[in-house]
């Protein structure tokens, strides 16, 4: 592509869409067109307490999404956040309903743990320099035995809504006079807007995209790449901790040796969303958009009468389709 | 009528079975016996409970047990490696509550060649080769489905025998493989069938394959009773609860029945945005199974009409017993160590309360 011409259309060249992003364009239309297709072809579907389900659904997978984000654009990946989410949950519901402490400590015993998984991968993959793949699927091991061990293999279930110590399910759903408000959302908003000004205007942000563009180049500009590919772990761990509470907000109890495959999920948000596996390119709204699609098919499929094992046919349809898009942009950029 | 009272005489057989055989003082000494236990894990409480009665036992005979369990229910190749390490044990007897009994196949006949004896617990060994499991300790889930049936026709049948279109019952299965959680399906499904079909109902059933092929009610294209059976593509709590929800948002549902915790819990948190269960005229009528902090205060406030539980210290104190028996060469046959419909009513009961967990 020795050309001087722009690439591109008419379309990918407006500068409205250019701001935006093709990939995420075509993600919005792809909610906007299922959200119809799902209304029209259900009323059940068109009614409130179906978004705020969509919304209930989609906490736990956007917080491990927004993590894994992180790994993602480094060039590598966390399998642990499935079962790890589910690990720290087990690990601050059990403190609450088993040791009688405080909710703010199971809350923040469900974080802190998250975060010494992923110093844990961080030290595995930055430090020791094992592929990502591996490390984390030793750390999915981990924390799927460990969320037994720690628990004496019970299953946990935190604080009931109505209980004293249940306020914290009102972090993502307020009862407001007999109405459910999914708050959580604007958390995950926030959320996404200070992660994506983390990840593009902060330096250890770059410096996190440029080792997945280059690895091997951003170390010879004199960065500190063992730090900041092991800050994406980090960041991931953090993730997967707060993923750990809003599990236990939505579902309430949590069955320890689950977990896996959780993961899958938000990896696949991410790449929907247009987060490339080889790393270097992915945007955190873009995640967002991501676990939109998987949580709306996930809860919208069933509402057309399509037999579960369909949905599960459909939604890897559209995954391979977003890996498909990805390859045929980076063809056009080698 | 008369079929209330034979079940309750079935029940009552049942309990003071379990209750003979858990009590009953046997002259021979165990105390040289080790027994290994291969149990489903412990993700449920209810293993827990099962646990509990199996150590109460081993003390009271002063026989040695190894309780052990894959880290959750789908581990197949897990157990299977634990039960190869039960057999180089060398035990008296091994006590197993199989997930699949295809691939214990090898390990079964392992054990049958050694001479170990095999006692079956909760779901048992189902399809085991001739000769190999020599009693089992089991609920009967099939009984216990039709029960949940029984208990919720009392309640549905005038709104069905009044409907004018159709009516819609949903079942919500964890799986359509487990030998336990099918029958307690297909145990309901059929229950329901005989009593609305005694009522002049025709039924259709609807969902999942394996309920609907496996059902021995007769469904017809145009019945007025709908049985849907959904069942996961996988087993996540979000995956069971949006099929709850899919069930609730039906314009003729009337009861759903979930026949495990799994199935049970994700009823509660499906209904969460909804609120449509309760047992007024016009709301749904939740039936679960087993229990856990979710599904017991989801009895007591009314939100389900009640659930079924097992009897796990019961079924935990029979594997010992026989499996100790079957170790001395004593003659063995199968318990069933029963079931118990309770609601909020008799649900703080001694003899239930010992059966519920959190």
């Amino acid at each position: 592509m020795a050309g001087k011409e722009k690439k591109g259309n008419a379309f990918t060249n407006n500068p409205i869409v250019k701001a935006i992003g093709t990939q995420k364009i075509v993600v919005v239309l792809v909610i906007i067109v299922l959200a119809l297709f799902f209304s029209i072809k259900s009323p059940a579907f068109r009614q409130y307490a179906t978004l705020v389900s969509i919304f209930d659904y989609s906490y736990y997978i956007s917080f491990m999404a927004i993590g894994v984000t992180f790994c993602l654009i480094t060039g590598g990946v966390d399998l642990s956040i499935g079962t790890g989410m589910i690990c720290y949950g087990l690990f601050g519901g059990y403190l609450i309903t088993h040791k009688g402490m405080p909710v703010v400590v199971g809350l923040l015993a469900t974080i802190v743990l998250g975060l010494l998984i992923g110093l844990l991968n961080a030290v595995l993959v930055a430090v020791m320099d094992l592929p990502p793949f591996i490390a984390t699927l030793g750390a999915m091991m981990i924390t799927r035995g460990l969320g037994s061990v720690l628990t004496g293999s019970m299953s946990i279930t935190w604080p009931p809504a109505s209980a004293d110590q249940g306020w914290f399910r009102s972090i993502f759903k307020m009862n407001v006079g007999g109405r459910m408000l999914p708050v959580g959302f604007l958390l995950v908003l926030i959320l996404v807007f200070l992660m994506s000004i983390f990840l593009n205007k902060s330096r250890p942000g770059r410096y996190i995209i440029a080792i997945g563009s280059n690895k091997e180049a951003t170390r010879l500009s004199g960065v500190n790449v063992v730090k900041y590919q092991g800050l994406a772990y980090v960041i991931s761990g953090l993730f997967a901790g707060l993923a750990g509470i809003a599990y236990a907000s939505t579902f309430q109890a949590i069955a320890p040796g689950t977990g896996a495959g959780l993961e899958l999920d938000a990896i696949a948000g991410a790449i929907i969303g247009g987060t490339s596996m080889t790393g270097g390119v992915g945007t955190i709204s873009g995640t967002l958009l991501g676990v939109f699609v998987m949580s709306l098919l996930k809860t919208g499929l069933p509402y057309i009468g399509l037999q579960a094992n369909w949905q599960q046919i459909i939604t890897g349809l559209i995954l391979i389709l977003a890996i498909f898009i990805d390859v045929l942009k980076n063809k056009k950029t080698a | 009528m008369t079929r209330k009272k034979l079940m309750s005489v079935a029940l009552c057989a049942a309990m003071v079975g379990t209750m003979v055989g858990a009590t009953s003082v046997s002259a021979a000494d165990y105390s040289d016996l080790s027994i290994e236990i291969v149990s489903k894990g412990f993700q449920h409480q209810y293993w827990q409970a099962v646990k509990k009665g199996a150590e109460l036992k081993a003390e009271e005979l002063g026989c040695k047990i190894n309780f052990v369990g894959p880290n959750s229910e789908s581990d197949y190749a897990d157990q299977v490696q634990m039960l190869n390490n039960a057999i180089n044990a060398k035990p008296g007897a091994i006590a197993l509550a199989a997930l699949d009994t295809q691939s214990c196949l090898d390990a079964i006949n392992t054990a049958m060649g050694e001479g170990i004896p095999i006692i079956g617990f909760d779901s048992g060994v189902p399809d085991a080769p001739e000769g190999s499991v020599v009693a089992n300790a089991s609920t009967d889930n099939y009984a216990a489905g039709e029960l949940a049936a029984e208990k919720a026709y009392e309640v549905l049948k005038d709104r069905i025998a009044n409907a004018e279109g159709t009516v819609r019952i949903g079942v919500m299965g964890q799986d359509a493989v487990s030998e336990s959680v099918v029958n307690r399906g297909l145990g309901f499904i059929d229950k329901i069938g005989e009593l609305a079909i005694a009522d002049g109902k025709t039924i259709k059933l609807e969902g999942n394959d394996r309920y609907v092929n496996d059902a021995k009610v007769e469904s017809t294209d145009d019945g007025n009773v709908v049985i849907e059976t959904l069942v996961p593509s996988q087993v996540t709590s979000e995956l069971s609860s949006i099929d709850c929800q899919t069930l609730l948002n039906k314009d003729d549902i009337i009861c759903i029945y979930g026949s495990n915790q799994h199935s049970g819990e994700a009823m509660v948190t499906g209904n969460e945005n909804l609120m449509k269960f309760g047992q007024g005229e016009d709301q749904v009528l939740g039936v679960a199974f087993d229990s856990g902090a979710v599904i017991k205060a989801a009895v007591a406030d009314g939100t389900f009409l009640g659930a079924i539980t097992q009897a796990p210290v019961a079924m935990g104190q029979t594997v010992v017993e026989l499996a100790c028996k079957a170790a001395k060469g004593e003659e063995v046959a199968d318990v069933d160590t029963g079931c118990q419909w309770y609601t909020a009513d008799n649900m703080e009961d001694p003899e239930i309360a010992q059966n519920l967990y959190d």
